[in-house]
């Protein structure tokens, strides 16, 4: 009989909640698609990049446990409170508690097993979609490999009892502490509205938004720990007293008979906003660190997939650049290599020059905008030990000044395809990249070259900024082009081999160049890299720098791809499930409530309330229900992902603009919030007007 | 619109069935009867007897399936959705047995929003409230919640609610069920000093003898027709709940077997 209960209250639980049971099984699907890639044969062939990704996944999938684990508490608590009377019922029958509990417990792991066989299902085609995705990012042919594999069900699976489990822990204290005259009242205690010392409270929301203002001028001047940890405290009192202070402001409002209330609906809408946002206040404070941190993940997953559709070329333009620190090396072996394993076009042997001098990193390092004032004296010159052991001991320049004869420059431009330079003995160019090109136009005034004489001055001609590898090859950041005469006082500073490929490049060729380099000079990933002995460098950028000594442009970028990758995919994953989870939540609360306070619409209709009026009614209550927490989390996150973004585009050189981030993030988080928001409308329609019938 | 009731309403050959098929139950059988403006009507009736379903399609909040009713001259049984609607906001006030406060409202704030809703102004709203706290007496409590007050006060709000807008008609359903005696006196000396006072039309169902005993003039429904009539005129009110109560002795005894049938 127990069984016979459990399955049909089980049926009426999954026919009431049906926006909690897609959302299971999106989550049980999601969860199969991820878990997949931990045995996904075509990611297993970039062995250290696939591990990356598989840490990143496990992290994510790590959290998704946590925050499905808290949905389905919830709901089981929610549950529990808007069924006790039944429960209270049950007891007076004569059930035990054990047995009252198995019954909850059976109903829920029924309807959790089902979402679970529906999701693992789904999760198979789900995975195929994922699949395709990552292969796109990659550029790897997509096969369809559709298959069922027992490692990723049993993970997922496992995955799945875990969040259940964590749930039941907390639930089995409430049914140990039940009593049937508690339960029978239970359902009453929603009703109970406390209201005290609301004057009091109200100064929680003028405090709030005070420190949601200085959040918005302070947040980029945080420097200590200390700061950090302080504005983080504010934030989550700010987060979680917030509602407190808009719920005492409403209730004052009315109390005081503001004249709003006399119009139309709005003392029933006030007073209903009120009053949930006070039960939910805990609540709504949770749901808004998900959307901010679900807003935070997606926006961060468009910087990066902004990164990898447009600046990942333009950081490798040559089909293959070898660096080396020996200014005689004539790249004998490389060149054999290459000649045996590609179809070679053209190779060019050239070198970087030095003045022995630091006069133009010494610019760089006080005028760029990314170092402010931290290489200055107060007197706004440059402050000359802080300079001298910045380019003594970090390595994002050289430890002098880096320059290229005009003739080399332009044969490297002419591999390139760009159009040749044109300038006079007596003059320079300084090439560079594309996001310093405005910092770098007024070098020419900073500082001061001369000829091969010593004696005459050369002027300066201008700045090239087309993509020309200057994370350490062709100069970190910049590279000064002067006549070739003006070399002749020069030093060689070190060598390099461009070269420029027919056809397609070889897979594997860049293991086979760094094959000749001796282990030691090896990093984790099997590529040689330069020591840092005052000619190597990688530049200024900070999101993606790769400063290998081979560049093999494409064999390189599927590997930084899937790097990237492993950052973008489970920031998405992590984004929808907690956007999905807060909506769950959001929906649950209100279409439990559409039966349970129905009789207030009722009343409403009682009242001389059309049902046109009524259902406006509700829209507007949910909109504001919904928009609340979606508000604040677009406040907060808005500065925080303008902030990341600024510097991002500042110190990638990506050409979107700064907000294009956060548009895309919120307008891809609004669109799963209309769908929820429309089927929890219609459904909560539904629920007060259909049973009239 | 009526508005505000000149002469009478009137319920002619109402019929309401509910099922199909095979399945048919009568919860009204051609009942006719007419109450005039002033009047205070107890229906009365066993459990199924029809009496709350033929309130509820006085009140237009359930359909007829044949007859009519009208309020003056204006048929509300062949009116449109949202001209009920309308018709229900500028002429009917309900008290229900289980008050139907809205639970996050103060009582103040009930009788507010039934004003707002008639899109009053706010003046007009805050004399009216005051008025109908006063005559209620419910002052003292008007800052509570529904669930912070005693029944008595809940249901005298409901009153409030209803009367705030000077309805035609005032229908009460069952709105003593569930006070205590002395809260139950309190209330029905409001209607009576209402229909007195306000000269208030109120149609109230109750199966309660000691209430119905304040009515005007009770009609006794059995099995969805109309079984009886008493009309209380000079006598005194205890005279008139013995007369009552020898009635529902009478139809207790009839009734007995058939009652299963029909709703109420």
């Amino acid at each position: 009989m127990i069984r016979r209960l459990a399955y049909r209250n089980m049926k009426r639980f999954a026919g009431d909640y049906q926006i909690y049971m897609i959302t299971l099984v999106v989550v049980a699907a999601l969860l199969y698609a991820f878990d997949s890639l931990f045995w996904d044969k075509e990611l297993g062939r970039f062995d250290q990049m696939n591990q990356m990704m598989m840490i990143m996944v496990g992290l994510a999938t790590g959290f998704v446990v946590i925050i499905t684990a808290w949905l389905i508490y919830y709901i089981i608590h929610l549950m529990m409170e808007r069924r006790s009377r039944e429960f209270g019922i049950y007891l007076l029958l004569g059930m035990k508690k054990g047995q009252v509990a198995r019954v909850y417990i059976r109903e829920n792991l029924m309807l959790g097993g089902i979402a679970f066989l529906v999701g693992s299902v789904l999760g198979v085609f789900s995975q195929q979609i994922l699949c395709s995705v990552i292969d796109s990012i990659m550029r790897i042919p997509y096969s369809f490999r559709l298959s069922w594999d027992y490692r990723t069900w049993l993970m997922t699976f496992g995955c799945y009892a875990g969040c259940y489990l964590l749930a039941f822990f907390r639930c089995g204290f409430s049914f140990r502490k039940m009593n049937i005259n508690e339960l029978m009242k239970q359902d009453r205690k929603n009703e109970e509205i406390v209201e005290k010392h609301e004057e009091w409270k109200r100064i929680l929301l003028p405090l709030a938004v005070i420190f949601l203002i200085l959040f918005w001028g302070m947040f980029t001047h945080l420097n200590s720990t200390g700061e950090i940890i302080l504005f983080l405290i504010g934030l989550v009192l700010t987060i979680y007293l917030f509602y407190t202070g808009v719920s005492a402001w409403i209730i004052c409002y009315v109390r005081r008979k503001g004249k709003g209330i006399y119009q139309g609906q709005r003392l029933f809408l006030l007073r209903q906003f009120a009053s949930k946002i006070r039960t939910m206040q805990f609540t709504l404070g949770t749901l808004t660190s998900l959307f901010t941190l679900a807003l935070l993940g997606a926006s961060v997953a468009f910087m990066f997939c902004d990164f990898e559709n447009t600046a990942l070329k333009a950081k490798f333009p040559f089909d293959v650049l070898i660096y080396s620190d020996q200014v005689q090396d004539d790249f004998q072996d490389e060149k054999e290599v290459l000649q045996q394993e590609a179809d070679v076009k053209e190779m060019l042997r050239y070198r970087i020059y030095t003045d022995q001098k630091d006069q133009v990193n010494t610019w760089m390092l006080t005028h760029l905008e990314q170092y402010g004032t931290m290489y200055q004296n107060k007197n706004g010159k440059p402050d000359r030990k802080r300079v001298t052991k910045m380019l003594e001991n970090d390595g994002t320049y050289c430890r002098y000044d880096t320059y290229m004869g005009k003739t080399d420059y332009n044969r490297l431009r002419k591999m390139l395809g760009y159009e040749p330079v044109h300038f006079e003995p007596d003059q320079y160019i300084v090439q560079t990249k594309k996001r310093l090109q405005k910092d770098v136009a007024s070098i020419g005034k900073g500082i001061h070259l001369t000829a091969a004489d010593e004696k005459t001055e050369l002027t300066f001609a201008g700045v090239q900024a087309e993509p020309f590898s200057q994370d350490g090859h062709n100069g970190g950041d910049y590279i000064v082009v002067v006549g070739d005469k003006v070399l002749q006082r020069m030093k060689p500073y070190y060598s390099e081999l461009a070269v420029d490929l027919k056809g397609e490049t070889p897979q594997g060729l860049e293991q086979k160049l760094d094959a000749l380099a001796d282990p030691d000079d090896r990093d984790f990933s099997g590529h040689t890299v330069s020591s840092l002995s005052g000619n190597s460098c990688s530049g200024s950028d900070t999101v993606l720098v790769y400063t290998a000594t081979n560049l093999v442009r494409d064999n390189l970028i599927p590997e930084l791809k899937m790097l990237l990758a492993s950052m973008i995919v489970p920031l998405f994953y992590m984004g929808l499930v907690f956007v999905c989870v807060a909506l769950t939540v959001l929906s649950v609360q209100q279409l439990s409530d559409s039966s349970k306070y129905k009789f207030r619409y009722d009343v409403l209709e009682k009242i001389g309330l059309s049902q046109k009026q009524v259902k406006s009614l509700l829209l507007r209550q949910m909109a504001g229900y919904y928009l609340c927490p979606a508000l604040l989390a677009l406040v907060i996150s808005g500065k925080m992902v303008l902030y990341i973004s600024a510097n991002f585009v500042r110190r990638t050189g990506v050409s979107s603009r700064v907000y294009t981030y956060f548009v895309e993030g919120t307008l891809l988080f609004m669109g799963i919030y209309l769908v929820y928001f429309a089927v929890t409308f219609l459904c909560f329609q539904r629920s007060i007007f259909l049973k009239e019938r | 619109m009526v508005r505000h009731l000149k002469d009478c309403i009137r319920v002619c050959d109402v019929e309401k069935y509910y099922g199909n098929g095979q399945n048919i139950t009568k919860a009204v059988d051609r009942v006719s009867f007419q109450v005039e403006k002033g009047e205070f009507v107890g229906i009365m009736g066993a459990s199924g007897s029809g009496k709350t379903t033929l309130l509820n399609m006085m009140a237009a909040i359930d359909h007829v399936t044949s007859g009519h009713i009208y309020y003056d001259d204006l048929d509300i049984t062949e009116m449109s959705a949202d001209q009920l609607s309308e018709f229900r906001k500028e002429n009917l006030g309900f008290v229900f047995q289980e008050y139907n406060l809205l639970d996050t409202l103060t009582l103040e704030e009930n009788i507010i929003l039934a004003l707002t809703v008639q899109g009053k102004r706010r003046k007009e709203i805050q004399k009216i409230c005051q008025d109908m706290m006063e005559l209620l007496e419910i002052e003292d409590v008007k800052d509570q919640f529904p669930y912070e007050v005693s029944g008595g006060q809940k249901q005298r709000c409901a009153c409030a609610r209803a009367m705030a807008n000077d309805p035609s008609l005032l229908l009460a359903d069952e709105p003593t069920g569930a006070l205590d005696s002395h809260a139950s006196k309190v209330l029905l000396e409001t209607f009576c000093r209402l229909n007195e006072m306000q000269r208030a039309t109120i149609l109230m169902v109750t199966h309660d003898a000691f209430s119905a005993s304040y009515c005007s003039r009770i009609l006794f429904l059995r099995d969805g027709k109309i079984f009886h009539e008493l009309i209380r005129g000079e006598r005194d009110r205890r005279a008139f709940l013995q007369e009552i109560l020898d009635v529902l002795s009478l139809m207790g005894g009839e009734s007995s077997h058939d009652t299963k049938t029909g709703l109420s």
